[in-house]
């Protein structure tokens, strides 16, 4: 179970040969009977394993020896300060024994001790008897012990009820009980001790000699777990024993009737077992031709497999009787499955099937909801093993059955609402799946729909867009967001705050996307509103985007602690507001999250988001009629020319040589799918036409301007290229047809800039994308109009003396008003040298301008300024060397003063040289 | 001339018949060595071929450019030129401005390399100090071959002819105000040149800065190697071994001169033209405006 979960989560590093290093190493001495398979290193990892458990445990039986002795002499102080102790060292030994169970011999001493304990306390006589510090010791040491072993109470009721219980199936335990059932017997318990060692010591061989004994191809792990299993069902019932409190008698009865079916069932798991092997080693066949002699030998039990299958099925007969037991082997069932895993032979199909199965069975039997959810997480976790290669993507039908899956899962969580789901659940102890009266079960439901959605992506980014297959995969996209709310409801009852963070994240970034029809249509029209159609009115219920991206948001910015997630709930929020022109919300939500000062520091999908969130933003404010905002949104990511890779849209061919495989796949995975993409030619487009409204008036202004820069680099670039064609047809593409615009507007030819930037071809290619097209047409009219205004007067002004405002509005269609503003703002702004004469609405022209020619001649003045000067310098030079002659009378003309400097640094210079 | 042919990098020969100078013999155009240069030469072989062809008595002296409002004083030019002056001595360059010709008077010129450019260009030594020598600057570079136009009677008479016939609007256009296109181009390129000067006598300062900077350590070497030297005799030691002076301070590479001398050129022609020009409309200005007060 751990296993997956870390595969799970950190599987975009690992490559599936470490995984499966990770796998064997564990399980290696599950072949201790093959020695074939069995290698040098992995019997010394088990070896070390083994030794420190060994001296923990010797650590533990000497502390219990002496508290032993204490007890028969009644010295209970030192039994106090011996109990301390042990405390301490099982303390100590909590990692062996999170792995191993708890160590009978404990549970033995601490329930011993207890009756001890309690002896003492009734024995009234003895314990006036007693001395005034053994009084004290006791009273403590009773609490303590009380205190202590309440969290050990199953294992103790369960051994007190059953000293004996499985000593049959361990040759510690019995060793151990049989101990336990003599436990006045103080000289044996001394040797049990030590025999408890030198069984420990030589535990694998003992172990297995053991076991061949008992079935012939039993596994050791399959031992294993079936001793954790025993452990397990010793604590399951003497749970629901504790939990009736009725009492001992009917306890016992149930463990009398359990009994029976122990052997019995044990019998069937052993089958199965060897089935489940048998199986196994089918897959691993071809790869060991070693192990082809075992399986020579196994030949026949392998024929018996395959009518095994059949017999997995009738199971549930067999089980009926009693349901505790019942989860034991399925558990047990499960977790054999699970060794498989990851291992290279194993055949990931069979292992799903074989879940599936194990599920119907659990189902049939009505073995609780426990188990069925621990069952299914395994299958969802074996669906998203089953491709090895985190490249490729899921298959259709595996990816129905995760969806069905994780919805059954759902439901079942839904359904009862009693189950505990974690992935802390069970890391203390493995063997404690189901037995609290509140269900506990270790899995992460977030992990597993994070994964979902990462499959899902996987799936979109590996389809052909343009084909019907992607249609039907985006179809899978309700049901995707269905789950992710259906987890965001649950967790929102159980979760902690990141989960419930880490869900919303998964919910905002299904939503901030989606252009919300519905809200904008209810937007357009309120009153109407009211007087619709129920169904209308049903339809409208649903909770607005943006009300929910709000909401979402509002908590990730209130609760979350990871920057990250913070980070990306932002980034959407702005884009969801852009992208429903919210302009000032996302504007100011931007500039307030001081995102643009360390975004560069994210990882490369967040700066992804980034960009397309400036790209939102951009194409917002343009339709919002703000070009400059648009402009300089757009500006990064235009100008470097590599959109479609800032916006994780595609690769670049270019680079492909700079990048090797590696990369590649890496950048490959990062790719947004394309029911996310950016429209790019709507993106240039809207970048060139505002860069078209800012740099033609712009450049009508500044023409003789030496120092003249540049707003925008790449459209000056098409501009140039437009110039550089050998023959002038009529515009095509989007560029031509911008750069057609910007030429007529440079001649203040409004309507022929208007018909190259609004026709068909245009509205084809790029207005129609806008939600409210015919608006943002509108808006770019009277934006064409307005500034081609502003470059006639800025072009022509000169030719005129004066020209009348009703002239110019006629000439450009603006009603009167707007050409005074415009007018006004020139003039205010110093860009056009004139003045209003209010009585005859005219603009009258100062001509305080230069014209051309004496524009020429200032730069060309200018110009020879510095030529001279730069002269000067080398006669300067020639001065200096030739000794300080004309020093005086340069002097006169010398206005620099830095110069000045330089020279007579020089002369000293060369003073000093003669 | 009897006939001429507008472009850049066509040949002319001048046929026996036509005045100016006269050659002794065919020249060869010289080593080609840009592609335009091998496209001249396959021009001139053509051209050779063909009126050998009609059996027309010629002489090879030279070769033609047209030009851009007067751009003509370049690198190629010079190279051009002296290859084929080279070869044959006597030969000329014609320079013809299609535009100013458009505008009403016929602009042709002969030039060729003086003598002291001519000497210069055969060593190829373009460094400060050769010229400096060489005495040049860049008045002297080019001499005007007066041109004196001579055509066949019978062109006369048709060129007589075609001039009755012509439309009165078609000579007016040497009376034309609409002068300051023209005026703007050449600021503009006058501007150009003047920019490109002024970087080169920036880089020719740094090639003085550092030149003075190096003889400066060389001398601070110098001196302190004598010191040392004097120490070591003091201490009757022997003194330290000449080094190679010119191995330790490699003096930095003087920039070519001639491309400054070209544009200084080129900005003198610049000049002249500027001043033909605003002397020739600031008449017609005049003419205008003593026109208008006649009129009102």
């Amino acid at each position: 179970m751990s296993r997956f979960f870390t595969t799970g989560s950190d599987s975009e590093s690992e490559s599936s040969l470490s995984g499966e290093e990770l796998v064997t190493k564990p399980v290696g001495g599950n072949y201790g009977k093959q020695p074939l398979l069995l290698s040098e290193d992995e019997e010394d990892t088990k070896r070390v394993v083994r030794s420190a458990k060994d001296k923990r445990f010797e650590e533990l039986t000497n502390l219990i020896r002496t508290i032993r002795n204490a007890m028969k002499i009644r010295d209970v102080t030192k039994c106090l300060e011996e109990f301390e102790l042990l405390g301490k060292a099982y303390g100590k030994a909590k990692s062996i024994v999170d792995k191993e169970g708890v160590p009978r011999f404990y549970i033995r001493i601490l329930a011993d001790l207890e009756d001890y304990l309690n002896e003492l306390w009734e024995d009234k006589e003895g314990k006036k008897k007693m001395n005034k510090n053994n009084a004290k010791a006791l009273s403590t040491l009773r609490q303590k012990i009380r205190k202590y072993n309440r969290d050990f109470e199953s294992h103790i009721t369960s051994y007190k009820q059953n000293p004996e219980q499985s000593a049959d199936e361990d040759a510690e335990k019995n060793e151990e009980d049989s101990e336990g059932s003599s436990d006045e017997d103080e000289d044996e318990d001394g040797v049990s001790a030590a025999t408890f060692l030198k069984k420990k010591s030589e535990a694998p061989s003992g172990e297995s000699r053991k076991f061949l004994k008992k079935m012939d191809d039993e596994d050791e792990d399959s031992e294993d777990s079936e001793d954790d299993e025993d452990w397990d069902t010793g604590s399951t019932s003497s749970d629901s024993d504790s939990e009736e409190e009725e009492g001992k008698q009917t306890a016992l009865a149930s463990r009398f009737l359990k009994k029976a079916p122990t052997t019995d069932e044990d019998k069937k798991a052993a089958e199965k077992k060897r089935e489940d092997k048998a199986k196994k080693k089918h897959d691993r066949k071809s790869k060991r031709l070693d192990e082809e002699e075992e399986e020579d030998n196994e030949g026949g039990e392998w024929e018996r497999v395959r009518g095994g299958v059949p017999l997995v099925k009738e199971k549930p007969k067999m089980f009926a009787k009693g349901t505790e037991i019942t989860h034991a082997v399925v558990i047990k069932k499960l977790n054999e499955i699970l060794q498989a895993r990851g291992k290279k032979g194993t055949d990931r199909a069979a292992q799903i099937e074989l879940l599936q199965l194990l599920v119907q069975i659990a189902a049939e039997n009505n073995l609780g909801e426990g188990v069925i959810v621990k069952i299914k997480f395994n299958i969802i976790a074996s669906l998203y093993d089953y491709n090895p290669n985190l490249a490729t993507y899921m298959k259709p039908e595996m990816w129905g059955k995760c969806l069905d899956c994780i919805n059954e899962l759902m439901d079942i969580l839904f359904a009862n609402p009693n189950i505990f789901v974690g992935e802390n659940i069970l890391e203390e102890s493995e063997n404690l799946h189901n037995a609290d009266q509140p269900l506990r079960v270790r899995g992460c439901i977030l992990t597993l729909v994070e994964r979902m959605d990462e499959e899902f992506t996987k799936i979109m980014q590996n389809t052909d867009p343009h084909s019907q297959e992607y249609v039907e995969h985006l179809k899978d996209e309700a049901q995707v967001c269905a789950i992710i709310e259906r987890v965001q409801r649950y967790l929102e009852e159980k979760g902690t705050t990141e989960e419930v963070c880490r869900i919303y994240l998964l919910r905002i970034l299904h939503t901030y996307y989606k252009f919300d029809y519905k809200a904008h249509q209810r937007q357009l029209t309120p009153p109407e509103g009211s007087s619709k159609s129920e169904q209308d009115q049903a339809e409208n219920e649903g909770e607005d985007s943006a009300v929910l991206m709000e909401r979402l948001c509002k908590y990730i910015y209130a609760k979350d602690r990871t920057d990250r997630i913070r980070t990306c709930a932002i980034l959407c929020h702005i884009y969801h507001h852009a992208l429903h022109s919210r302009w000032y919300q996302a504007r100011d939500l931007m500039l307030m999250s001081h995102l643009q000062d360390n975004i560069q520091h994210a990882d490369p999908p967040v700066q992804i988001l980034y960009n397309r969130t400036m790209v939102q933003l951009g194409i917002c404010a343009f339709r919002q009629g703000l070009t400059k905002d648009a402009h300089n949104a757009l500006l990064d990511i235009q100008s470097s020319g590599r959109a479609k890779e800032l916006l994780g849209q595609g690769l670049l061919l270019r680079s492909l040589q700079e990048r090797n495989q590696e990369q590649e796949k890496v950048e490959r995975r990062r790719q947004v799918p394309f029911h996310l993409h950016i429209n790019l030619e709507l993106l240039e487009c809207v970048y060139l036409v505002s860069a078209m409204l800012l740099e033609i008036p712009y450049m009508a202004a500044h023409e003789s301007d030496a120092r003249r820069r540049m707003i925008s680099k790449q459209f000056h670039h098409q501009l140039r290229v437009g110039e550089r064609q050998p023959l002038l047809g009529p515009p095509e593409s989007m560029r031509e047809h911008v750069v057609a615009a910007s030429k007529a507007m440079k001649m203040g030819d409004w309507k022929t800039c208007h018909s190259f930037i609004i026709n068909e071809k245009m509205n084809g290619k790029v207005w129609d994308l806008f939600p409210e097209a015919d608006k943002v047409r509108t808006m770019l009219v009277r934006k064409i109009q307005e500034e081609s205004l502003r470059t006639y007067l800025f072009t022509y002004s000169s030719v005129y003396d004066s020209i009348s405002m009703e002239t110019l509005s006629d000439m450009f269609e603006l009603d009167l008003p707007t050409v005074h503003s415009i007018i006004s703002k020139m003039i205010i702004n110093e860009e056009l040298m004139a003045s209003l004469d209010q009585p005859t609405q005219t603009v009258v022209m100062h001509r305080t301008e230069p014209t051309a020619q004496q524009n020429l001649a200032l730069q060309l003045a200018e110009k020879l300024g510095s030529l001279v000067e730069n002269n000067e310098r080398v006669f300067d030079h020639k001065q200096g060397t030739y000794g300080g002659y004309f020093r005086d009378q340069k002097d006169g003309y010398r206005k620099n003063e830095g110069y000045m400097r330089r020279g007579g640094y020089r002369q000293q210079q060369s003073q000093t040289a003669y | 001339m009897a006939s001429r042919k507008e472009g850049t990098g066509s040949t002319a020969t001048s046929s026996s018949s036509t005045a100016g100078a006269a050659g002794k013999g065919k020249g060869k155009g010289g080593s080609g060595d840009s592609a335009v240069k091998q496209v001249q030469i396959d021009g001139l072989m053509e051209m050779m071929r063909s009126l050998r062809h009609v059996n027309i008595d010629h002489l090879h002296v030279g070769w033609y450019q047209s030009t851009y409002y007067g751009s003509f004083v370049t690198r190629a030019l010079l190279d051009s030129q002296f290859s084929y002056q080279h070869a044959i001595e006597e030969s000329v360059v014609l320079i013809y401005d299609p535009i100013k010709t458009a505008q009403g008077s016929l602009s042709l010129k002969a030039y060729r390399l003086t003598p002291k450019l001519m000497e210069v260009c055969k060593e190829k030594d373009f460094s400060p100090e050769a010229l400096k020598k060489a005495n040049i600057t860049f008045e002297y570079m080019f001499e005007e071959v007066p041109i004196v136009i001579k055509n066949s009677h019978l062109i006369n008479v048709l060129m007589w002819e075609l001039e009755k016939k012509s439309a009165v609007a078609d000579k007016h256009e040497l009376l034309s105000l609409a002068s300051s296109n023209h005026l703007g181009k050449n600021l503009q390129l006058l501007m150009d040149r003047v920019d490109e000067m002024s970087q080169d006598i920036v880089k020719y300062n740094t090639y003085m800065r550092n030149t003075s900077k190096q003889q400066q350590q060389k001398h601070q070497y110098q001196q302190r190697r004598q010191q040392e030297n004097m120490q070591r005799q003091s201490r009757g030691e022997p003194p330290l071994p000449e080094e190679d002076l010119s191995k330790l301070f490699k003096p930095p590479q003087p920039p070519a001169r001639m491309d400054s001398l070209l544009i200084a050129g080129q900005i003198n022609t610049y000049c002249q033209n500027i001043k033909e020009f605003t002397a020739q409309n600031l008449g017609k200005l005049f003419m205008a405006q003593a026109l208008q007060e006649y009129n009102n």
